[in-house]
């Protein structure tokens, strides 16, 4: 794995938008690299506005980037691209269509067989059975987004650019939506690249996590968790791993800044 | 007591949603016929001189015949309203140099009352059905145009990234995506437009057609003392106006739209 | 097949009323099933606009008097609810031919539109009505009043600027209002105006019930007053000659049918009411007989005094500028003479239906 390409490989990159004088523009993102290997679940956590969303939708396609190279799968992002799905934080579930309908949104271009045969799949995966054919009205936020997740499973994306998926969710749902995400992706071989302001959540997920740092943003520290899964929030490795980020964010786990 | 409270404000309020405009109506009703009492006006009709000359028109056979061209004048007007400012708003909506373009020359179309636009209608549509219809055509058709450009316009952006990220492009994400994105607002607009269409056929069917329910309440005029018409046209007109608004107001009750209007 | 989804089902649902409401108002209304097999006999008929006013009888008792004698009209004429609408539908070519106010008529070929006068429509009928309850009684009683008069191009306005003249007044004496002509009885009644003047039934309906009180009739101010003609679009006379012969003799015919006879006027107030006007035939008895000279239907061809007396009075309006002369907006030699003209040969509705 170490000596395949990235899938993921930012070098250099910068970001600014047009501040109010036109003269004066607004860096969001400074000198960021970073690297994903296949298979890789990589968190990127940072504090609130610090562009890590920006970053991500650079590599979603939905931005372009100022100066630098963003390369995705071995080439530069042009655009958003079907192998690579974002999952939105505010839940781009479609709401006129159906759970199945959504699910199968991304294969409509596929045969109908082939499409309610994976719709049926990838249902089942994430936990949505009998819901078929509700509205996403009639769902809680938990389930939008398993649909979601579930719509980009279906489509076969290869890569998962997933922006704060569960922050609009209670604190229990996240919890079981973490353990339903790490199952899946150990299931189904994806890369993931994972943006959240939440340490915990990025400890509990990720096999890397990347730490920025405030506006102009960079990748601060780089911090390995080589722990099993299921993760024991309790040992002594996953603390050390939290506290180890809360520090390089200029914080400590109990409360209350150092800076 | 015996009955479990919330039953029973489930009944009262099936009960209020009757009996409450009906009361209302009756309210109205009667001081209608006080007030043409007290003012002992012997030209302004009672609501019961109305009612005898609806029962007079439907005896002459003129009623279904009124109801049925303003109906259909109306049907015309409004349906190519839909079809030509759905697409149309949704065109704007999309494409900014399009908005650009026509924008300026709707916002100063739209203020403009059909009335003003009589003279007009006659020289290019000549005294038949076509030339009401225009003019239906004419007061519905920016409210739509106006509402499903908006719809576009408010579309929340994430279901645009969503859908270009499943690489549609081009008519399937109109077809799939950005109109049934900015439907609900469309409906709202429809439902609007409808109104002002049916507002509009009195103003309408004053062009020299000879029925409709419009024409009742001018030929009525031009009848001399026949204002229990007048008015049997006027309460016509709101009776109609009232079914075509629940009517419409079902739509929104589709699956497929019903996001788009919050919890009720 | 799959069930229809509620989508398929509305689109469906449209469709249907689509065709429904179409079939129903081409039976009810439009008469696609009667109108077919009769209309596939008869020519392609010109249409000739007229108001439910007495001004404009003779239209209609000339379509009714060809229908009973020849079984089918000459002409369609088309019931218009405003001066504007009628004459715009003129304007625009849809009635070649038109009842319409003298001073329009001659205000329109100043503008350069191709309209001759072929006939006049009637002399008399028209009337200033007052209150009968208010304090007027003379002209000079309605200084600082407010007098409602159909349109700036109606002869009742000139009428009344006559009026004035012979009282030695001027219309800064008066306050002038537009209003439609139907709407004139009820503005009377609840005394939003002072005085009404306009073509009947409408004078005579405020006076029948019974709050309004006539100040004069036109007979008394300007004897011999003509208000409403004939107007017919040049490229008519040039291309159908004959039928335009054929629409003035008929309506000449009417004026002295109805004239002949208050039997004739009787019935005509029935069958013009009922199948025209849609008015009360009483209200149409009550003027073409109260007195009977309130309108007349005799003497209408064209002469150039009573013209050039409009003329004159327009310019002082300053609704004409005199620009056109009696012969450019008239055609007199439809009836050169009008004491040949014999009345329709018809002896009336059968007496059982009175």
């Amino acid at each position: 794995m170490a000596n395949a390409d990235p899938i993921v490989d930012v070098a250099d990159l910068w970001m600014s938008f047009p501040g109010k004088q036109p003269d004066q523009p607004v860096h969001v993102l400074e000198r960021v690299g970073l690297q994903v290997r296949h298979g890789e679940f990589v968190c990127i956590v940072g504090p609130s506005g610090c562009g890590k969303s920006t970053l991500l939708n650079v590599l979603g396609g939905f931005l372009g980037e100022t100066r630098g190279t963003a390369r995705v799968e071995g080439a530069p992002v042009r655009g958003p691209d079907p192998g690579r799905i974002f999952v939105f934080q505010e839940n781009g579930v479609f709401p006129w269509l159906t759970v199945e309908q959504n699910v199968g949104f991304g294969l409509w271009q596929r045969s109908a067989a082939e499409r309610d045969e994976r719709v049926r799949h990838y249902i089942a995966m994430v936990g949505l059975q009998g819901f078929e054919r509700s509205y996403p009205r009639e769902l809680s936020g938990g389930m939008r987004q398993r649909v979601e997740i579930a719509r980009a499973l279906a489509a076969n994306a290869r890569v998962l650019f997933m922006d704060e998926p569960f922050g609009a969710l209670d604190f229990l749902t996240r919890l079981k939506m973490r353990q339903d995400l790490v199952r899946i992706w150990q299931s189904e071989n994806k890369t993931v690249l994972f943006v959240t302001h939440d340490i915990e959540e990025a400890v509990q997920l990720a096999d890397r996590v990347l730490v920025m740092s405030k506006r102009p943003a960079t990748i601060q520290a780089e911090v390995v968790i080589d722990l099993p899964r299921p993760r024991d929030l309790d040992s002594p490795g996953y603390l050390a791993a939290r506290d180890r980020i809360f520090s390089i964010m200029g914080m400590d786990a109990h409360g209350g800044g150092v800076s | 007591m015996s009955a479990s409270p919330s039953r029973a404000g489930i009944g009262q309020g099936r009960l209020a949603a009757f009996a409450l405009p009906i009361g209302t109506i009756a309210l109205l009703l009667v001081g209608w016929h006080v007030a043409v009492v007290a003012s002992g006006s012997d030209l302004f009709p009672k609501p019961l001189d109305v009612l005898a000359g609806l029962v007079e028109l439907v005896e002459k056979g003129l009623l279904l015949k009124y109801v049925v061209a303003s109906l259909f004048r109306v049907t015309w007007g409004f349906g190519l309203a839909v079809l030509v400012g759905v697409p149309l708003g949704l065109v704007l909506g999309w494409w900014r140099p399009a908005f650009l373009a026509l924008n300026p020359v709707i916002q100063a179309l739209r203020p403009i009352s059909p009335i003003a636009w009589i003279p007009v209608a006659i020289l290019w549509f000549g005294i038949a059905d076509a030339a009401p219809i225009f003019l239906i055509f004419l007061a519905s058709v920016f409210p739509i145009t106006v509402s499903s450009m908006a719809g576009v316009q408010n579309m929340q952006q994430v279901y645009l990234r969503a859908a270009q990220n499943f690489g549609m492009r081009g008519v399937p994400l109109f077809r799939r995506v950005i109109l049934p994105a900015a439907l609900p607002q469309i409906l709202t607009g429809i439902r609007i437009a409808l109104g002002v269409a049916w507002l509009v056929v009195v103003a309408a069917e004053m062009i020299a057609v000879n029925s409709g329910l419009g024409y009742l309440i001018i030929d009525a005029r031009n009848a001399g003392k026949r204002y229990d018409l007048v008015v049997a046209g006027m309460v016509m007109i709101g009776s109609i106006g009232l079914v075509l608004d629940l009517l419409v107001r079902r739509l929104e009750r589709i699956d497929s739209v019903r996001w788009g209007y919050g919890q009720r | 097949m799959r069930p229809l989804n509620s989508v398929q089902k509305l689109g469906l649902g449209l469709a249907a009323w689509l065709a429904l409401i179409s079939l129903l108002h081409g039976g009810l209304n439009l008469g696609w099933w009667s109108g077919k097999l009769a209309g596939a006999a008869t020519q392609e008929r010109y249409r000739v606009g007229f108001l439910p006013v007495t001004c404009h009888l003779t239209c209609p008792v000339t379509d009714f008097i060809n229908k009973q004698t020849t079984g089918h009209g000459i002409f369609e004429p088309v019931r218009f609810s405003g001066w504007p609408e009628l004459k715009e539908a003129f304007l625009a070519g849809y009635t070649p031919a038109t009842f319409l106010l003298a001073p329009m008529a001659m205000a329109l070929r100043e503008q350069g539109v191709p309209i001759k006068i072929v006939y006049l429509g009637h002399r008399d009928g028209s009337a200033v009505v007052v209150h009968k309850d208010s304090q007027i009684h003379r002209m000079q009683d309605l200084r600082g009043k407010r007098v409602a008069v159909p349109n700036r191009y109606s002869n009742q306005r000139l009428l009344i600027f006559r009026a004035l003249n012979d009282a030695g007044m001027t219309t800064a004496d008066i306050q002038l209002v537009e209003m439609p002509p139907p709407d004139m009885p009820a503005a009377l009644y609840a005394k939003a105006v002072d005085a009404i003047s306009s073509g009947e039934p409408f004078m005579g309906q405020a006076e029948l019930d019974g709050y309004g009180r006539v100040l004069w009739l036109t007979k008394d101010v300007w004897p011999n007053f003509i208000s409403c003609v004939l107007a017919v679009h040049e490229d008519m006379i040039e291309n159908h000659r004959e039928t335009v012969q054929e629409l003035v003799d008929g309506i000449a015919k009417s004026g002295k049918w109805l004239d002949q006879s208050m039997d004739h006027r009787m019935d005509a107030a029935q069958f013009v009411a009922k199948g025209y006007y849609n008015q009360h035939p009483r209200l149409l008895e009550f003027v073409l007989s109260k007195p009977p000279d309130r309108v007349k239907y005799t003497n209408l061809s064209l002469r150039r005094a009573d013209f050039e007396e409009i003329e004159k009075l327009g310019q002082q309006a300053g609704i004409l500028k005199g620009t056109a002369r009696f012969e450019d907006y008239t055609d007199t030699s439809f009836v050169p003479d009008d004491s040949v003209i014999k009345a329709h040969d018809w002896p009336g509705l059968p007496k059982e239906k009175r």
